[in-house]
C-alpha cells in the first residue's frame, strides 16, 4: 500500500456501535453487532481535474469506479490530474509534453 | 457492488426496450466535457453562440462576435466551431465565416490564434478560446500575420489601416478584394 501514502490519500475512519453495544453488561463475552463506515477523499488543492472537469474524488470520462482504478496523479510542479487524463495529454504530445496548467516541462513526481 | 452494476444494467436495458429498441447514445468524453464547457460559459454581451443544428449536436456551434471597440467596433463576425470527439485533447477547428480584412485571419477564414494552435492545451475551454476571438478584434496583430498585405499596412500606415477596415466593413473594395457588409 505505499501508492496510497505517495498519493495522499487520506482516509478516515469512523466507526459507529449500534444500541446494543450499550444495552448494559449482560454478557461481555457476546460479541456486539458493530457497522463501520469509512470515507476517503483525495488530498488535491483542486476539487476538479483540469482536463476533464470531472471531480478528483470521482473518476475519469473513461472509467466506472473512482478510487485506485483511476488514481491521480502529481507533477513536479505540483499539479494534479486524473492520471488516465495526463497520460492521453503526455502520450499525444510528439516531443516535451507540458503541464496544462502551468506551461512547465511536465515530469511525473516520484 | 457487482449486483449492483448487473441491476443497472438490467434497468438501463429495460429503458432502451421501452424506447421501442432505439439505444440510448452514449455520450462521448469530449462530448461530456464541452457539456460542462457550454454550461460554463461566461461570455460578454459582445458575443453569442448558437447551436445551428440543435441542441443534439453539441460538436459543432457558431460564435457571433460583436466588437465594441478598436478597428472593428459595429461589426458582426461569425465563426464555426468544430469540436473533434477527442476534445480536449485537440483544440476546436475554429473558422471565420465572415470575410474579414485582418492581419490574423485570412481571406478563406483561417485564424491565426495560438491558443487554436501551438498553444492549445487541454485545460483552456470554450469561454478561453472565445475571449482569444474577441482580443483579435480589439489588438490584431501585425507580428504573427495570415493575410500579410493587411499586415503591413497595420505596421506601416495605422490610419490607412482604420480606413481600409472601414471601407471592408461597409462592403467595397480594398486593393482587388471586394468585402460585404457585415455591420
Amino acid at each position: 500500500m505505499k501508492n496510497l501514502g505517495v498519493l495522499c490519500l487520506d482516509f478516515i475512519s469512523y466507526f459507529t456501535c449500534c444500541s446494543e453495544c450499550f444495552a448494559g453488561d449482560k454478557n461481555e463475552s457476546e460479541a456486539s453487532p458493530w457497522h463501520a463506515v469509512a470515507s476517503w477523499t483525495w488530498d488535491a488543492k483542486d476539487e476538479t481535474c483540469g482536463i476533464c472537469r470531472m471531480a478528483f474524488d470521482g473518476c475519469c470520462p473513461d472509467c466506472k469506479l473512482p478510487g485506485d482504478d483511476c488514481p491521480l496523479i502529481w507533477g513536479q510542479c505540483n499539479h494534479a490530474f486524473h492520471l488516465h487524463c495526463i497520460l492521453k495529454w503526455v502520450n499525444s504530445q510528439t516531443s516535451q509534453a507540458h503541464c496544462p496548467m502551468c506551461r512547465g516541462e511536465w515530469h511525473f513526481k516520484d | 457492488m457487482i449486483r449492483l452494476f448487473k441491476v443497472k444494467e438490467q434497468q438501463r436495458e429495460q429503458a432502451e426496450n421501452a424506447n421501442g429498441g432505439i439505444p440510448v447514445k452514449k455520450q462521448s468524453a469530449g462530448e461530456l466535457r464541452l457539456h460542462k464547457d457550454i454550461s460554463e460559459l461566461n461570455l460578454p454581451k459582445s458575443c453569442a453562440i448558437t447551436f445551428p443544428n440543435g441542441k443534439d449536436d453539441l460538436m459543432s456551434f457558431e460564435v457571433t462576435i460583436k466588437p465594441d471597440e478598436g478597428y472593428y467596433a459595429g461589426g458582426t463576425f461569425l465563426f464555426s466551431f468544430q469540436v473533434s470527439p477527442i476534445y480536449p485533447h485537440e483544440a476546436p477547428k475554429v473558422k471565420c465565416k465572415t470575410k474579414v480584412y485582418h492581419p490574423n485571419i485570412d481571406l478563406e477564414g483561417n485564424v491565426c490564434l495560438n491558443i487554436l494552435r501551438e498553444d492549445w492545451k487541454p485545460v483552456l475551454n470554450i469561454n478561453t478560446i472565445i475571449y482569444g476571438l474577441y482580443h483579435l478584434f480589439t489588438e490584431p496583430n501585425y507580428e504573427d500575420p495570415l493575410n500579410h498585405e493587411a499586415a503591413a499596412v497595420l505596421r506601416d500606415n495605422p490610419k490607412m489601416f482604420e480606413t481600409n477596415v472601414r471601407r471592408a466593413m461597409t462592403g467595397g473594395y480594398v486593393g482587388q478584394t471586394y468585402f460585404t457588409r457585415c455591420m
